[in-house]
Parts: C-alpha cells; structure tokens; sequence
C-alpha cells in the first residue's frame, strides 16, 4: 500500500510542484533586499571623505544613489576613486548617520538648536573658535567670517601636510600661494616622507600623475616600505625626523654641483648646508649612508624636471621647497582662488594656528573633524558644537551635535586640494535629496551672523563667478584650472631657521614609531567603511587587534616575535597591538597604522584595533616653533 | 578539459608595478555586485543571536572578495626588501577546474568572450568548484546576506543580491557586458566588436593607477593585446594548465617568479 | 516484555537495560541534531569550514564511511556472484553497516551542501562530465538498493514474517538478491572510484591530481582498491565489537578470518598500486609542474608523517598481516590489522579531502591550517549514535546473525 500509494503521489503534480517551489524559495527569502530597477544614471558631485575629496560621478537607478565612481573628465580624479571616497553611498545610507539635532543627547529640533548657539555665540564675545576637517571647502570662509564678526582669528585645520607646507611656504620662506607638484611631468621624483600613493595629498591625482607618467623615476624615502614604496623604483630607508637633516644631505650635493637660486638668503644657506649638513654629517645623524643621498641627488640633477615632495614636519617642507628651488623643476606654486566671503581668512592664514598647541574657547564649532578621537588632550571649550553627517568621537563628546547632509546630499566645492600642480576649482551639487532631518552648515552659520549671504548656495555661486568659473561646465563635474603663477621673486631660503630645524631630535623610548595611514583603514576625520573591512590586511588588524610591523632585527632586540602581544607606551598613552615581522620597517623603528581604536561609530571601526594616535609625542620643532609628531618614540613590553 | 576558444576572450592584464594595493578595486567590485557588509549580528534571525557572532572581517578565509589583494614580498631582509601587491579577480581560465566539476551545470564557461559564469540559483553549494580552484576565487556564502539598516535600499542593479549557501565569483561584471551589447546595439554598431573600453569592469574603472587593464585579448585593437604578449607579461600558475584570461606584468623578475613553480629550493633535500 | 519480537531461540537483555542504553545513544544523537539544526537554520557558517577549506570534516567523514561501508557490496558481489558459501554467515551485517554509512552519508551532505532544497538539481540539470554527478548518481541508487537489500531482513522479523503476504515478499526478494547484489556492486565500484575521481581530476591541485586511464584519473582505481581493501575488516570489526558488547557469539572466527583474507589480498593490490602511484606523481608529475615532493607537506599538520603513516603503518603492515595465515588465524592480531587497515583508508581520505585545498599552489600563498569545530564533530557523531541506534535495533529484533543460536546456545549439546 505503501509503494502504491508512493507511486501515486509521483503520478501527481504534488511533489514536482513542491520542488519548483523549494527551487524559488531558496532564492527568495524574504530577508533577501530585492532589487529596484528604474533609470541608470551618473552625477557629478564632490565626495568630502578623504582628506583631499575626489571628485566622483555617483551612480544612481530611479534616482537612488548605489555607487561611486570616478570622473574622467576631472583632473583630481581622472576616473579613480580613492577607497574611502569609493564607499560613499553606502556610507551616506549608514545607520550611523546623525539623524537630528541633539542637544547633550538628546533630540532638539533646528529652531532650538539656532536659538542656543545664538545665545552661546552672544556670549562668548571673541573667545569662539572654529576647527574644520575640511582643507579644501569654501565653508571655510563662511567660519573663519562669522569668526572675524566676532573678532576671532582662532580658526584651526587638523594637522596635516597642508599645514606644514603652508607654515614653510608661506611663513618661513615668505611665499605666497600654494606650493603644487608636478608628479606627472617630471622624470624623477623623490617622496621625500610623503606617502603619495597611498594617503598624502590628493591621493587619486597623484597614482593618476603616476600612471600616465611614462618612464619617470619615483623614490620614496621613509622609515618604512608603504605602499607607496610598493611601486616606486627605489626606496631609501630615512627616519621621519631625519627627513629635513636628510633632504639637506642632498641639497649639499646639490649644491656642490653648482646650482643657485636668486634669494636674499641663497650664501647663508649654501654656508649653512655646507657646514651643518655635509653627507658624512647627516649620516651620523639620521643613519642613512652619504652614498644613498649621493645617489638620489645625482639622479634629481640628472632629470630634465624633478621635483621634491614632502611629507612631515614644517622643517623637512622648507628643506625640500629649497631643494626644488635650487633644482628648478616641477615644484609649483598656485596663486589662490579669490574669496567669497569678503571677510573671510586666506588659506595661508587659516593655517596658521597651531591647533596641537591647544585650543580653549568658550564656543567651538568642529565642522567635519574628529579631534575627541585625534587631539583628545589639546582641545577644550566651554560649548561644542559638532556639524557632521555621522556619529564621531567628537560628536559624542559635543555640547550639540547638528546633522548636515552627506557629501551627494549636499552643494560643496573643493578648492585646489593641496599637492595638485596647479589651482583647481570643483564644484558638487547634490546628487540626491536628504533623507534625514539635516542642514548644510554653511546655511546654519549664514543664519547666526549677517555675513552677507542668505545661503551656502549663494557663497558658492559667488564662489564661481568670483574665480571666474563657467557654473555649468562646474556642474557637469568638469574642473575650473587657473594657469597662473604668483610672483615668487621674494622667496627666502629660510636659512637661518632651517639650519637648526633640521637637526633630527628624538624622543627616549625603546623605538621610533612610523604611524602611517591607509585610505581603506580610515583618516583622522573619517572612519572605515562598511564595505573596507574585509579590504583591510591582517597586517593591520587581526580580530580586534590593532597589528603594528617591525623588521627581524627589531623583533629580536625586543625579544617579540609575530603574534606577540605587546604594549607600546608613549605621549600620554598606550596602545595593545600584535606584532607582524615585516623587513620593510628601518630598524628600530615600529610602524603602526593610524585610524582604528574608535569609541564610538558603527560596528566596522567601534572597538577595531587601537588608537595610534594616543602614543604620538607632540614636540616643538627647534627654530620653527611648530608642531610636529616626528621623532615620537615608545617602549614595547611584551604583555 | 580541452581549452574552450571563443573569438571573443576577455581579458585583464594588470601591472603589478602600478598597484599600490589601496583596496579602491576591492570596493568598487563590492559595490557593483551587491555583496553586503560583514555584519556579526543578524536580526532576522533569533537562533543565530543565541549562538556565535557571525565572523569578522579580519577573518581573511571567510569574508566575500571576489577580488581579493595579496601581498607580494622578494623574501629579503631589511633593507633589501621589496613588496608589490596583487590583485586577484577569477581568471576565467580556458580550461576551468571549477567548470567540469560542477555537478549541476551551475558554473560554465560556454558564452562568446569566455567568461565562466556562475548561476546563483541553481548552484547546490557543494564547493567542489571551490576546493578546485588553485586561485581561491571562488567564495561561498556562509551566511545571508544582511545590509544594515537603510543600507539596502541603495544597491545595483549589475547582480542580485545571493541568499546563503551558494558560491559566487567575479564574473568580470557581466552585466556590463550585456549593456554594452545593448548600447552597441541600439547605436547601430556590431556588438560582437566592442570598441577598447566600450565594456570595462567596476575594477578597472576604479583604479586609481589605471592598473588594471580590461579589454579583448583576441583583438588587436584593444590594448590588453598587446600588453598580454609583452615580456613582462605572465599568468598564474601556467604550468597547471588553466589557461588564465587574467595577465599579469611587472618589470620587477622576483615578481614575475612568484607567479609560478619553479621547483623552489632546487629540489632542496629531496 | 519485548521477548516475543526477538529473533528465534535468541535471548536480549531486559528492556529496561536496552532502553538506557538507546537513552544514552540518544544523547549523543540529540547533540548532533542540536548542531544539524544550527547549520540548517543558521547557515554553515557555524562550522570551522572557510573558504580555503570548503571540503572538511564532513567529507572526511562521508568519505571514509562509504569507504568502509564497503563490505556490504563487496561481500555481496562474492557471496551472490562468486557464490562464496561461508560468507551468508556475515552477509546481513555487511548489508546493515553498508545501510547505516551510506544513509549517513547522505545525511551529513544534506548539511554539507548550502542549499539542501537543491539536492535534486543533481538529477534535473546532471553534469556528466563531474564526478560529483557520478557520486551523487550511484550513491542515491546504492542507498536504495541497500534499502531494498535491508528490506527482507526486517520482513524476517519473526512476528512479521507470521504474516503469510510478508513471508512471500521477503522470499521473493531473496530469490532476486543475486541481481540487486549485482546492481549495487556495479554502482557502488563506480562511485567509490568516482569519489576518488573527484581529487584525482583537480587540474588546480598539484597534491590530488593524476593522470588516469581513459575518463579516469588512478584515485579512481585506488579509492575502489583501498575500500574493498577495508570495508570486510570493518564488517569484522563491527561484529567483534558487538560481540564484546552483548558477550555472545556472533560470527565464527573462520568467517572473520576468511573476510579478513578477502580484504587483505585487496589491501596487497592496493597498496602496490598505492606506492606505485605515489612515486610516479612525487618523480613524474610533481616535477613536471615545478614542484617537489618535499613542498607537498607543511609543519605537524600536514607533515609526511602522515603520508608514511598511511602507506607504511596503515598500509604495508596490516596487508602483510592480513595475507599471512599465521597471523590473520590469531584473533588479536586479525583485529589489530582490522583496525590499522580501517585508520589507513580513513587516514587516505582525511589527506586526500583536507590536504589537497591545504597546499597552497600559488607561490605567494601560505599554507593554513584546517580545524573542524564543534559543529562539524556533533553532526558527525551524530551519525554515529544514528548507526548505534540501527544496529541495536536490528540486533534486538531482527535475524541478523544465522549462526548466533548455533554458536551461544547449542554448543553444550
């Protein structure tokens, strides 16, 4: 009965039916997203989330944006994207978005917001101060003009190699401008400490410029094999603060071969390097061997058009500006975009401030910038206000935190990212519209004070048409380049500075750290992505391990081997991390990826390894006077 | 398994010595197929909340990437030491070892550009294509696949999202491929003659050193002809015999060793 | 209580008893199905398999079941065919442990594969050119055809075969045992070898793969050699061990010994073929690809101790003692062979399954190191406790032993 009834059942549609069915189910669950289809379509638009911006085209169907890609048309892209910058969508669509005004926690709505900064900003008379996360955006003039309303000059940027080179350039050697660098164009280049292809500058730009350059040389020098190093024909080993001393090592050659530069200073500084600096000189210094810097300044003098790019402290700039001034290559110096906002500051002068110094005010504003999570000691304020799109270290720590729209929700421009070989202007209009109850800041602070303009729409449109930009060409993502050069006839050699700033000075630990960034791991500003973690190496996180590398030699003198769990201490913290053996690190030297350790955001960086930067040792430069976390050195204990 | 010849055979080649290994590829292919955050957590599910987290991203055997980055290194000791990066995308080999053993016909390699597809809803998730390839481009689902909340409704349209269970690959974005073919043509143009660059992959797109090249390697009007039969040129393990689609180039001769056998060691004590 | 439903002029012990015993297999089960059920419904992600390690624990385990499960067509083919006399003494076990390992095998690939709603597109969209078609083929018919074999020895059962239809029925399908005997011999060489066929035609994987005789790579033939090889002694085993337990006589020594002869003279084929085998892939192949011998092994893990340990201790060993009468006549040591012939075939498909993925064939790859989790051993033991449960039940009701009253309870007379 059993068998008949077995074989009747197969005669039915029943169990085929079933099967079909389990066929569709299996790919159908309802927790599975379906998918909407509808017009495929790519709008140019600026991405904020790398520390230079990209200039992306956002991919959208029925008008929801999906995905990143690059703009061809767009010379600080040229069709890449960087990796941060390639995770936008799904980062405007995080859960870890600021979804409303909150005022110590809890949910206020706009108007209550207004009300409380007006009052704050009433009463704080001139001590207000601004920090912004944004090198390259002209929501920089309307802060730095509602802080000169208020007849405040305490407008401070993150540290970064902007600054650095700002401070050298502009400072020191008395430039004006921004310096740029012709990575393209030139036949050798040496990445004296930048690490161009992977975080420094306009990153996309750069491994761009070096694509299409065909046949230059690239070197980078550093105290570890970074990515960048991973392409370049050569890598010379050089400590961070010994990049000036070393730089200067090449300068002497330089030198010796003849080459001047018309500056007031030009005989103070070739005295200077000839004495301070020879190769046998800077070898006992920083330990890297005279004929590896005779070397590279045989090649530099060799090339038709090279050009030095620096990277770290404000010493080893202006060695390196001098160093491209006596070889007359493809250093360039851009004049700035008009302003404007009238009263608003210089890019030179919003530089200026040095905010590792310490910043105390009675009112901060923090547009974009995470300095709870970078600078925890150095920043303190009687009310913050914190403006971003996602939840931060800083935002959590804020008096009032005020939700602007994601980069494609929003209209912004990147002016001339530091680094790019000539002044370039980028505009981005909003790919799609807010989803969650935010302001652009721009349109908050315009509200605060009569800067003259009742939107942050109308300060970009008078942004275009006072650099004399073609709007509709801006819109469809194409760049606005200004050929110029501003007059650099007054240009000192900072000699007299420069002689005893490059003197390499280091802390006391047991090793010298290299931090280093990662696009795919984070910025100071921005934390990773929910698409990067699995991008990111077990060379810096395993589990919830920060990983730091070091070579052999070190491992050995330390007594850790990899996988040793280890304690590193310095500046006024520690750090746990596993140690991975990597024969790219100089000896001595530890290097630890910069990014991780977060406290608060989403699940891909909260609690994801350790903050390298609570280990970094600010010290002041000798002679310059600024800030720098080169030389910062910890003590490993095995734990 | 003879080679499968098609006239038309898609290919990459990719210089080793312009990719810096940022992970932007990686990204960009994550986002063009629709293959979602690792998440440990899954709402959806209250038997999973009692038990294990689903796994970490930084568990390097269990996360999704269909191009994957490995790190290349000459061996040497500081300071004679050098690295280069990888990236792997399926090669689409001529002579798959995932394709024939396939029990259900749910990977192949019978279309015009030889590209070995993979169909997600016939695939049973035996993972034998998995244990057959020597390239480890092939990725199993071991769990469903959860976007965080809002994170789904931004999402390609190039690939539905898979449920879990079942293998997946790069099939070098194949949907581009077909809208490629499509665009040509409505423009009028011979589809089966896509100009150089009419159809390029999420990867090549997104790299930001142009690194990755994209193109038909039969044709001679695409660049990847002639890069593929530079002499800088080589392929993954050619000695196995899958005949690869996927070039790789470097001037760099440790580099190039380091994409075979070469009997290492001289047969050391053997 | 139950005593009517034994076997005839057999003695069991008390229910009670039996019933702890079945509590504790139960136990057991209940683990496993604790861990299936987690799999099932959480996804494969709870078991210690990667991406690098897609084939594991649970293929080992299927692996070396169906290897070892082996006795029951191989015994049949002689008994049925051959017409060896003697083993009818054995030839229900074998069929019963060939019963258990094949369903259980099914059972764990129902786990094993992401998407067990699937399972049949095996026969709806078949690839003829995998050997995993070819496993999933035969394995499915062999398994009913083990029903069908298993089927007549529960008509057998002594209340049922009162009832005169039954008795018919089981006598029927007796009488055309000899061609499903047959059927399952052929099904079951071909998909022992196509199991062995799958590693064997890995093109990608330098450690698994082999040249071969027409469609056939030689694991084809090793992995049938090496089950006949082992599959009676494990029958043997399995008899011994229920011996031990119930402190009765099931099977006479001279059965054991004779089974133990059979599967060592397939164990002497075996392994020469095995050695063979392995030096021309370690002088010939391996070298042709650039690689050595020496670069197939990594650390403890996957050291060449496992290797010699397979061919030598597992391997040569119990063949020589097993073709030897003067050591196969000696029970110790016939069960001592037993159980190293068993490891060996185990050890074989352990290395061929896990080391095969582990090696890693590019260059710039690193050897891993596979572990099975909780998961992976609960449902295998589970399958384990599920063989417990079928064989205490056949033991207890069914007519499984012909010799067991001659050999316990009239030998005093």
């Amino acid at each position: 009965m059993t068998v008949g009834a077995t074989v009747g059942i197969l005669f039915t549609p029943t169990v085929w039916k079933a099967l079909d069915d389990v066929s569709i189910w299996t790919q159908n669950w309802p927790w599975i997203p379906r998918l909407k289809y509808g017009e495929n379509k790519a709008v140019a638009t600026v991405s904020k989330m790398c520390e230079s911006g990209c200039a992306v085209k956002v991919r959208t169907v029925a008008g929801e944006a999906f995905g990143t890609m690059g703009n061809t048309e767009n010379p600080i892209s040229g069709g890449g994207v960087c990796p941060l910058c390639a995770n936008g969508v799904q980062v405007k669509n995080s859960p870890n978005r600021i979804k409303s005004p909150m005022l110590k926690g809890e949910a206020v709505t706009w108007d209550k917001a207004k009300e409380i900064v007006a009052e704050k900003l009433a009463a704080a008379g001139s001590k207000v101060a601004v920090i912004s996360g944004d090198q390259t955006g002209t929501i920089n003039e309307v802060f730095s003009a509602l802080l000169a309303s208020k007849g405040s000059d305490a407008f401070y940027a993150m540290p970064c190699d902007m600054q650095s080179a700002c401070k050298a350039w502009n400072g020191l050697m008395g430039g004006s401008g921004q310096v740029g660098y012709d990575m393209k164009g030139a036949d050798v280049v040496l990445l004296a400490g930048a690490d161009a292809l992977e975080s420094w500058g306009p990153t996309v730009a750069n491994m761009k410029a070096f694509a299409d350059n065909e046949g230059g040389k690239f070197i980078f020098a550093g105290p570890f094999q970074t990515k960048t190093a991973s392409v370049t024909s050569k890598w010379v080993p050089v400590p961070a603060e010994g990049m000036a001393a070393f730089t200067l090592g090449i300068c002497y050659y330089v030198l010796q071969a003849g080459k001047s530069v018309p500056a007031a200073d030009f005989d103070q500084f070739k005295a200077m390097v000839m004495s301070g600096y020879t190769p046998a000189k800077v070898e006992a210094a920083t330990g890297v061997k005279a004929d590896a810097m005779a070397e590279v300044a045989k090649q530099l003098l060799t090339a038709k058009s090279p050009v030095v790019v620096p990277g770290g402290s404000v010493g080893a700039h202006a060695a390196a500006f001098a160093l491209n001034l006596l070889l007359g290559g493809g250093m360039k110096v851009l004049p700035e975009f008009a302003k404007a906002v009238g009263s608003a500051m210089s890019r030179a002068e919003m530089m200026k401030n040095d905010i590792l110094q310490g910043v105390n005010a009675d009112l901060l504003f923090v547009y974009e910038a995470n300095p709870a999570y970078v600078l925890a000691d150095q920043v303190k304020a009687g009310f913050t206000v914190a403006f971003d799109c996602v939840n931060t270290e800083t935002t959590a720590a804020a008096d009032l935190v005020l939700p602007i729209p994601h980069s494609y929700e929003r209209v912004d421009d990147l002016a001339s990212p530091y680094g790019l070989p000539q002044a370039t202007y980028t505009m981005g209009a909003p790919v799609c519209k807010a989803s969650l109850d935010v302001m652009n800041a721009g349109d908050f602070v315009l509200g605060l004070a009569d800067l003259g303009f009742e939107s942050f729409q109308e300060v970009i449109d008078a942004k275009v048409s006072a650099i004399g930009a073609d709007a509709d060409s801006l819109v469809e993502g194409n760049a606005f380049v200004l050929d110029e050069t501003p007059d650099v006839s007054g240009v000192t050699l900072a000699a007299s500075v420069l002689g005893k700033a490059a003197s390499p000075v280091k802390g006391t630990g047991a090793v010298a750290v290299a931090p280093y960034t990662l696009l795919n791991v984070g910025t100071a500003n921005q934390a990773t992505t929910p698409n990067a973690p699995c991008t990111i190496s077990n060379n810096q996180l395993v589990g919830d391990k920060l990983v730091v590398m070091m070579n052999g030699t070190t491992a050995k003198k330390l007594g850790v081997s990899v996988g040793s769990k280890v304690k590193l201490s310095g500046g006024s913290g520690e750090c746990q991390a596993l140690v991975q053996l990597f024969e790219g690190v100089m000896d001595g030297v530890v290097a630890a990826p910069l990014g991780m350790g977060h406290t608060t955001g989403d699940e891909f960086s909260k609690g994801k390894g350790d903050n390298v930067y609570k280990i970094l040792t600010v010290s002041s430069e000798a002679a310059t006077g600024a800030s720098t976390w080169a030389g910062s050195t910890v003590n490993v204990a095995k734990i | 398994m003879q080679v499968k010849e098609f006239k038309i055979k898609w290919g990459m080649v990719i210089d080793i010595d312009k990719c810096t290994g940022c992970g932007a590829c990686m990204i960009g292919c994550q986002v063009e197929n629709n293959i979602a955050p690792m998440t440990k957590k899954d709402p959806y599910n209250y038997v999973q909340a009692l038990t294990k987290d689903r796994d970490d991203p930084s568990n390097k055997l269990r996360t999704l990437t269909w191009m994957n980055i490995y790190e290349l290194s000459n061996g040497q000791p500081y300071p004679n030491h050098e690295t280069a990066y990888l990236p792997r995308p399926c090669m689409q080999c001529g002579s798959p070892a995932c394709v024939p053993v396939c029990p259900v016909v749910a990977t192949d390699k019978n279309e015009e550009g030889g590209i070995v597809s993979q169909i997600y809803p016939r695939c049973i998730g035996c993972r034998y294509c998995m244990a057959a390839c020597p390239y480890h481009a092939r990725y199993f689902n071991w769990w469903d696949p959860l976007w965080p909340e809002g994170m789904d409704k931004g999402l390609s349209t190039a690939v539905s999202p898979r449920p879990r269970g079942v293998v997946e690959k790069c099939n070098f974005c194949h949907s581009r491929y077909l809208d490629a073919k499509d665009k040509a043509r409505q423009e009028g143009s011979d589809p089966m003659n896509l100009p150089d660059g009419a159809y390029v992959t999420a990867c090549t797109d997104i790299c930001p050193t142009k690194a990755i090249h994209f193109g038909d390697l039969n044709n001679p009007e695409h660049k990847v002809y002639e890069l593929s039969r530079s002499k800088h040129a080589f392929r993954l393990l050619e000695k196995l015999g899958l005949h690869p689609q996927v070039y790789y180039m470097s001037e760099r001769e440790w580099v190039r060793k380091q994409g075979d056998n070469y009997n290492a060691g001289g047969g050391a004590h053997h | 209580m139950d005593s009517k439903l034994f076997p005839e002029g057999t003695q069991r012990c008390g229910l009670g008893k039996f019933l702890i015993w079945i509590a504790v297999i139960l136990g057991f089960f209940s683990w496993g199905l604790y861990a299936a059920v987690l799999v099932l419904y959480n996804g494969i992600g709870t078991t210690g398999l990667d991406n690098y390690f897609g084939f594991g624990a649970w293929i080992t385990f299927d692996l070396a079941v169906i290897a070892l499960g082996a006795g029951a067509f191989f015994t049949g083919l002689l008994k049925y065919i051959l017409k060896i006399k003697q083993l009818e003494k054995i030839i229900n076990l074998t069929v019963i442990v060939g019963f258990i390992c094949y369903s259980g095998a099914m059972l764990v690939l129902t786990l094993d594969i992401g998407q067990p709603g699937r399972a049949w597109f095996g026969y709806w969209h078949p690839n003829v050119h995998s050997m995993l078609t070819e496993v999933i083929f035969c394995i499915t018919c062999y398994c009913t055809v083990l029903i069908i074999e298993f089927v007549p020895l529960v008509l057998e059962q002594k209340q049922l075969n009162k009832i005169p239809f039954i008795h018919a029925l089981a006598h029927n399908m007796h009488i055309n045992m000899a061609l499903f005997a047959g059927l399952g011999a052929f099904l079951s060489t071909f998909h022992q070898g196509s199991l062995g066929g799958m590693y064997g035609v890995l093109i990608g994987r330098p450690f698994a793969f082999r040249e071969g005789f027409f469609i056939w790579p030689w694991t084809f033939f090793l992995f049938v050699l090496s089950a006949v090889g082992s599959g009676p002694v494990f029958t043997v085993l399995v008899a011994t061990f229920m011996e031990k337990l119930t402190g009765k006589k099931l099977v006479d020594f001279k059965t054991k010994a004779l089974m133990g002869k059979i599967a060592g003279t397939m164990l002497c084929v075996y392994m020469f073929f095995k050695i063979l085998d392995t030096w021309a892939w370690a002088t010939g192949y391996l070298p042709s690809v650039g690689l050595t011998f020496d670069q197939m092994f990594y650390g403890v893990a996957y050291g060449k101790w496992l290797l010699w340990t397979e061919i030598v201790i597992c391997g040569v060993v119990p063949a020589i003692m097993l073709v030897t009468p003067s050591i196969r006549n000696r029970p110790a040591l016939l069960y001592t062979a037993a159980l190293l012939d068993c490891l060996g075939v185990s050890l074989n498909r352990y290395i061929f399954t896990v080391q095969t993925i582990a090696f890693p064939a590019m260059p710039f790859d690193k050897w891993y190191v596979y572990y099975p989790n909780w998961v992976e051993y609960a449902s295998s033991i589970m399958i384990v406790a599920y063989g417990f449960l079928v064989l205490s039940l056949s033991y207890r009701y069914l007519p499984v032993f012909p010799m067991e009253t001659k050999l316990n309870y009239q030998s005093g007379e």
